[in-house]
């Protein structure tokens, strides 16, 4: 049992090892921020190319772990385990150059100072990479035929890597806190793809006259987009404005404006940014509504309200002078 | 006068019909407390003024007080010096106080040979040539001690020659160059009353109001240009202070806190050289960090900015006109 455990533990390691890397590659590749990690000991102009270096080198490592086997397999293993090594090495240098310095393992996401969790999960790494040496399947083999100990072993390792990584908190925090909408920056794309599936876009999309926007621009939360159109003969411009966030459903407003005039001909979406009122809630049914009523009932608080309300000037028998009227009626029909 | 083109107009109106009139104030007309010309004549009890609207005389009062590079006399005042000048309460007709030949390089250094500087101001303005003369080396480079490629650099001066002569630096230089600028942490709130300091730049680089409409504008240059439908480059950074996104064309008010004076100013340009720095105003104390906006000369005057301190701690409200 304990062999195959091991087996399944080195077997695990090379498609690991390769999403890893991967992952760490397209982060380097595709942030804006290159003045981590290795960075630090290098001179500036060659941040870039030092980023994009690694990356590149990153992803073929993935590449060589998933498919390459026999000798050249060892030899992709065996690089992977140089570098992790060799980034231990860099990183206790970058940590005495600049404490404040992120590793920049995973671009943006690995701002953090360097601490001891990195260090320890490269380490393993190298060790992980070190010990996947004189394994018979290449990455994709074991990725074919996963068995239920390959699973376990993966998670136990999964847990372990995740308690090592400061990147989680960061990652967390930035799904958590988004900017507020104000100082968002949005592409074009995805502010054209809300636009396009609302309501007001499908309503005065027949108007247009072209399908670029004339003029486009930026207030706060919303984008706006002006495009040239005409309305029963009348040139008009069609406004639309797209909120950046909020929900999608009050996102989309729109006002038609003749161009001539300036005046606004027609406007549409909703006014407020906030969601509409929901309908009024419906009445509980009779009996519900009783025992309801019943729950509420206070027999005390009743009695003693009963009780001020007899003893109350106004509902003595003397207050009202009924016997008088009773006799003045009487009176009154005989006499006539 | 202002350079607000019909583009900027429509967009107002445009923004007005659908987030509501409260979204974009009515712009505040320009000052006619401030005047901006060529010098004709400048003698010891007036000075004569060619400007677009004609020639205009001012009267000087015995606090009048001139600028020419520092502190100077009336006679000091040569014919053909662009002059800015700020009238008193009373009237247009006595001058208050005149700047002649003002300048301002803010930017970052891309260039240093011995003296003298080639300083990039960003969002595709021209390079600008910077001296820093001896007699004022001392001063530059106690705020300014980096004066090497990829540094900023901001500095008041006077036009000489076709380059900016430095008289005394407008800021304290960042200690790292401007690539490695620490990011901001993202914001968690958004106010849309913002403190910070406003700077002053000179749309039209020197020349005259008869050779470019510019040099007279009112408005401002706003740090955080929303880069969709922007003309033109703006290599602005994300600013130290959470400015919302705005295009040219949008309203926002704007108070200087030393004076108390208040304008509501069009947005008519992209400030990416103030997105770069994070740096305080020590004008009158202030605690706002981060440049909101960089006001064109003449508005910059007629909130009661003084040209040669470069900066008036600000408070810039943008009304979103969200209800």
């Amino acid at each position: 049992m304990a062999s195959e455990i091991w087996e399944a533990l080195r077997e695990v390691q090379l498609p690991l090892l390769a999403v890893l890397l991967l992952f760490g590659a397209f982060a380097k590749l595709g942030s804006r921020d290159a003045s981590s990690g290795l960075s630090v000991l290098l001179p500036a102009r060659l941040h870039r190319p030092a980023a994009r270096g690694t990356g590149v080198l990153e992803a073929a490592l993935a590449a060589g772990l998933v498919l390459l086997s026999g000798v050249p397999g060892e030899a992709a293993r065996l690089l992977t385990a140089l570098v992790f090594a060799a980034s231990v090495a860099v990183l206790l240098l970058v940590r005495r150059r600049d404490p404040e310095a992120g590793c920049g393992c995973f671009g943006g996401l690995s701002r953090a100072p360097i601490g001891w969790r990195t260090l320890v999960r490269a380490g393993l790494l190298s060790a992980a990479a070190l010990a996947t040496l004189g394994l018979e399947p290449a990455g994709w083999q074991v990725l074919a035929g996963p068995g239920p100990v390959h699973a376990a072993v993966l998670a136990a390792e999964l847990l372990v890597l995740a308690l090592l990584s400061p990147e989680l908190r960061e990652a967390a925090a930035r799904l958590r806190h988004r900017e507020p909408c104000e100082l968002r920056e949005v592409s074009e794309r995805s502010v054209a793809r809300r636009l396009r599936a609302s309501d007001v876009w499908r309503t005065n999309s027949p108007l247009l006259l072209g399908t670029e926007p004339l003029d486009v621009w930026r207030h706060g939360c919303h984008r706006f987009l002006r495009y040239d159109g005409m309305r029963h003969g009348t040139r008009v411009d069609v406004v639309f404005s797209v909120r950046v966030g909020g929900p999608r459903r009050t996102a989309v407003r729109a006002a038609v404006v003749a161009r001539d005039s300036g005046a606004s001909v027609a406007s549409f979406g909703t006014v407020s940014a906030r969601a509409l009122q929901g309908p009024p809630r419906r009445l509980p049914a009779p009996r519900r509504a009783a025992l309801l009523d019943d729950r509420r009932r206070d027999e005390a608080r009743e009695a003693a309200t009963l009780g001020e309300a007899r003893e109350h000037p106004s509902a003595r028998s003397d207050a009202w002078p009924s016997e008088d009227l009773e006799a003045e009626a009487t009176g009154g029909r005989g006499g006539a | 006068m202002s350079v607000i083109t019909d583009k900027h107009r429509s967009r107002a109106r445009f923004t007005a019909a659908l987030l509501g009139p409260a979204a974009v104030p009515e712009p505040t007309p320009p000052s006619t407390r401030v005047a901006r010309g060529v010098v004709v004549d400048a003698t010891s009890d007036m000075l004569c003024l060619a400007t677009p609207a004609g020639e205009e005389r001012f009267l000087y009062e015995r606090v009048t007080s001139f600028w020419r590079g520092g502190e100077a006399q009336a006679s000091e005042l040569r014919p053909g010096d662009d002059a800015v000048v700020l009238c008193s309460h009373d009237g247009r007709l006595v001058a208050e106080r005149v700047w002649a030949q003002a300048a301002r390089a803010t930017g970052v250094i891309t260039a240093r040979h011995d003296d003298t500087l080639e300083i990039d101001p960003g969002h595709g303005r021209p390079r600008l040539t910077v001296v820093i003369p001896y007699r004022t080396s001392g001063r530059i480079t106690v705020r300014h001690p980096r004066l090497e490629p990829g540094y900023l650099f901001d500095a008041v001066g006077v036009w000489r020659e076709g380059a900016v002569w430095t008289v005394r630096p407008a800021t304290t230089q960042p200690p790292y160059p401007l690539a490695a600028t620490p990011r901001r942490p993202p914001a968690q709130r958004y106010s849309g009353t913002l403190n910070g300091i406003a700077t002053w730049y000179d749309p039209a680089w020197g020349r005259a109001p008869h050779l470019d409409p510019r040099a007279q504008a009112t408005g401002l240059a706003y740090p955080a240009i929303d880069r969709a439908g922007h003309t033109g480059e703006c290599d602005r950074r994300t600013s130290c202070v959470p400015l919302p996104l705005l295009s040219t064309g949008a309203v926002v008010s704007l108070r200087n806190d030393c004076t108390r004076a208040s304008a509501a100013l069009p947005v008519i340009d992209c400030a990416a050289a103030d997105s770069w720095p994070c740096d305080l105003c020590p004008a009158c104390g202030g605690q706002g960090a981060g440049r909101l906006a960089s006001l064109t000369m003449t508005s910059f005057v007629a909130l009661g900015g003084r040209l040669e301190d470069g900066c008036f701690n600000a408070t810039v409200t943008v009304h979103n006109g969200e209800v």
